[in-house]
């Protein structure tokens, strides 16, 4: 009798919790397909989601980035090219000290952060393999197609010497650049 | 339908238009002009939430800017400004002219987006 009575207990769990996954997953689609959910860029994520989602990236780029060997980054030189390069590419999206972001990186959502800060929350290694490959669904797109493997190093270097940068200083670093030193 | 439960449905009916109508013209003591709701979407589309924790906007959490919450109780900004409605549209649309130092852009926020930006955060 004991079988037979835990048998069924089984059974009805099992039926019940398929039955709820099939009702769930039948109101998502209904949702889904509907249209319902607004993707436009003026209606905000949850709290909670942004923070999941981005917690996940950080998670991810920490990961990937284990195995990624680091040149040295501190030569003036390196850090100069590197000015050239944020200016020219980074900029338009992440700002820089006094330096607004383009229209089209303002109203990005999500927004692309400020990279002032970029080196209090990233090791080197972690911004090269970002830059690199890019961010899925954040519009941060794969600079490896676009930049050669010094110039990411170089740009890497840049980043890591930001936070040291006032206004005034990032406007003489990129103001007297010469198309030369690229 | 009876006679008491029509007028027990005008009275809700009343006190519901009543709550609305209040609703809608809440506005903080020393905010005269401006839209929160649209300053509220104009704070995500400027990217000041890159930079500046704002309540009621979603984002990371940052301290490249001060966070930007209770800012009806500061008496100054920009470190040297009375916090007013004016001065504040002033300091978001041209923060370099207040202070020539500061690392805040000016992001060509237009004048009604800085008044509704204003109106948003005098209130939370």
């Amino acid at each position: 009798m004991p079988a037979t009575r835990t048998r069924l207990i089984l059974t009805t769990a099992l039926a019940t919790l398929l039955g709820a996954g099939a009702v769930a997953a039948l109101a998502g689609f209904v949702v889904l397909r509907a249209g319902w959910y607004n993707v436009a860029a003026t209606t905000q994520h949850f709290e909670f989601v942004y923070r999941m989602l981005e917690q996940a990236m950080h998670y991810s780029a920490r990961h990937h980035a284990q195995t990624v060997l680091v040149p040295a980054l501190d030569s003036r030189a390196r850090i100069v090219r590197g000015a050239a390069l944020y200016h020219d590419n980074c900029a338009q999206c992440h700002g820089a000290p006094g330096v607004a972001p383009g229209l089209h990186g303002m109203g990005m959502q999500p927004t692309p952060g400020p990279l002032v800060d970029a080196s209090r929350h990233w090791k080197p290694r972690e911004l090269y393999w970002i830059t690199r490959h890019g961010i899925k669904m954040s519009g941060m797109p794969a600079w490896e197609y676009h930049m050669s493997e010094n110039e990411l190093w170089d740009t890497v270097a840049f980043v890591m010497e930001l936070p040291r940068l006032s206004a005034a200083d990032y406007d003489a670093m990129t103001a007297a650049q010469p198309e030369a030193a690229r | 339908m009876t006679a008491p439960r029509q007028v027990a449905l005008a009275a809700l009916a009343l006190l519901a238009c009543a709550l609305l109508a209040g609703c809608g013209d809440q506005r903080p003591p020393g905010v005269t002009a401006g839209d929160p709701a649209r300053g509220r979407i104009a704070l995500a589309q400027y990217g000041c939430r890159a930079c500046h924790m704002i309540p009621g906007v979603t984002g990371s959490e940052v301290y490249v800017g001060r966070p930007l919450e209770h800012m009806m109780r500061r008496r100054v900004i920009a470190g040297k400004l009375p916090n007013d409605q004016p001065n504040l549209v002033r300091w978001i649309r041209d923060p370099q002219a207040i202070d020539p130092g500061t690392a805040m852009p000016n992001l060509g926020v237009s004048e009604r987006d800085a008044i509704d930006m204003s109106a948003y955060l005098l209130g939370h």
